[in-house]
């Protein structure tokens, strides 16, 4: 599967990216909302892994921004953030209006965790 | 050639068209609600892109269209409320007002439609007012501008409200009611006075008690938004 990793940290982003690339996954990374969007745009991700706090431009308006794209608007989304789920006052209008497809928090997510729900979001193939 | 026209506008919705364009719906202060084509802004260099942005107030030329569609010629960003985005929650209850402005306004908007939602944007990009007020004057101001202020002034049958007595709300009559033990009281009234006028929500943070008068008085008025509706 591509995977548009959206993650800040290129420390954080190099090991997640080694750990689905050695499930056979192809893993673009951006740094930032906007990065994310022209990446997206060249890509064609199948799952997007996307951490809410970035430089500039947050998670959530990297949201409604890519969900705004008739292309991009069932791409699966998979939210894996150092922001408290529990701290999320909308979390109901990230699953219901933005369709993300899971919220992990990330002190509490294995990388081999991350790999099977980016798994069960991604396309199913023949 | 076609008349160019400028104003002024805050963008409520974006959607993409075709390769490059996206439409673009603004509240004006003088043009009503617009939706207008802007071509090339995907394009990562488009002198448009930075102009269009969420949460900001911009000057625009447009020119009018045959049909409800004109075309954005150029635009130039006038203020950013750019800490806003610095807060998951500001940024999620800012995407929210948009939304429920955009569905009040389905019909020909007046201008201080355009002002509600420039005052709400102060509001989430200062730190120091809380979301629940700003979610609470939102709802309020979106009653009273859609014509159901409730009456704060007297009971159904006339009588001022007076300090001393306890009232529970009628919906039917859109008033207070006097009743022994009831749950509001002078305090709540009195902010509710102020959250329906025209006071922003900068002033409306520092009124005594605000965070205790805003939790008692929001489920009342989230109750007036749902039966008006």
């Amino acid at each position: 599967m591509h995977i548009l990793l959206i993650e800040p940290d290129r420390l954080q982003a190099g090991v997640y990216a080694q750990a689905l690339q050695r499930n056979g996954h192809t893993v673009d990374h951006a740094v930032s909302a906007q990065g994310a969007v022209h990446l997206a745009d060249e890509t064609t991700p199948d799952v997007v892994v996307l951490e809410l706090q970035l430089p500039g431009h947050n998670g959530i308006e990297f949201l409604y921004e890519f969900r705004s794209y008739y292309e991009w608007l069932h791409v699966p989304v998979i939210v894996h953030s150092f922001v408290p789920p529990h701290e999320l006052a909308h979390a109901a209008t990230l699953t219901k209006e933005l369709n993300v497809v899971r919220t992990l928090y990330k002190p509490d997510t294995t990388l081999q965790s991350l790999c099977a729900v980016i798994a069960a979001a991604g396309p199913v193939t023949a | 050639m076609k008349p160019q026209h400028v104003t002024t506008g805050i963008v409520l919705t974006r959607v993409d068209y075709g390769e490059a364009d996206r439409i673009i719906t603004l509240i004006t202060p003088d043009a009503g609600k617009l939706r207008l084509m802007a071509k090339g802004v995907r394009r990562v260099k488009s002198k448009l892109a930075g102009g269009v942005e969420l949460f900001s107030v911009t000057n625009i030329t447009y020119i009018k269209g045959r049909g409800d569609i004109g075309t954005l010629v150029s635009s130039r960003l006038v203020t950013h409320y750019g800490h806003i985005v610095q807060s998951i929650d500001r940024t999620m209850l800012g995407y929210d007002l948009i939304k429920q402005l955009n569905k009040a306004t389905e019909d020909e908007p007046e201008p201080d439609y355009f002002h509600l939602l420039d005052q709400a944007f102060a509001a989430l990009n200062d730190g120091s007012v809380s979301l629940e007020l700003i979610r609470l004057w939102f709802a309020a101001q979106l009653l009273r501008l859609s014509g159901h202020t409730p009456n704060l002034q007297t009971e159904p049958d006339g009588t001022k409200l007076a300090a001393e007595k306890t009232y529970e709300f009628s919906f039917d009559d859109s008033s207070f009611v006097s009743r022994p033990d009831a749950p509001y009281g002078a305090d709540d009234i009195k902010f509710l006075r102020l959250v329906f006028s025209g006071n922003a929500p900068l002033v409306l943070a520092k009124v005594a008690n605000v965070a205790a008068l805003t939790e008692r008085t929001w489920q009342l008025v989230s109750l007036m938004q749902q039966y008006t509706h």
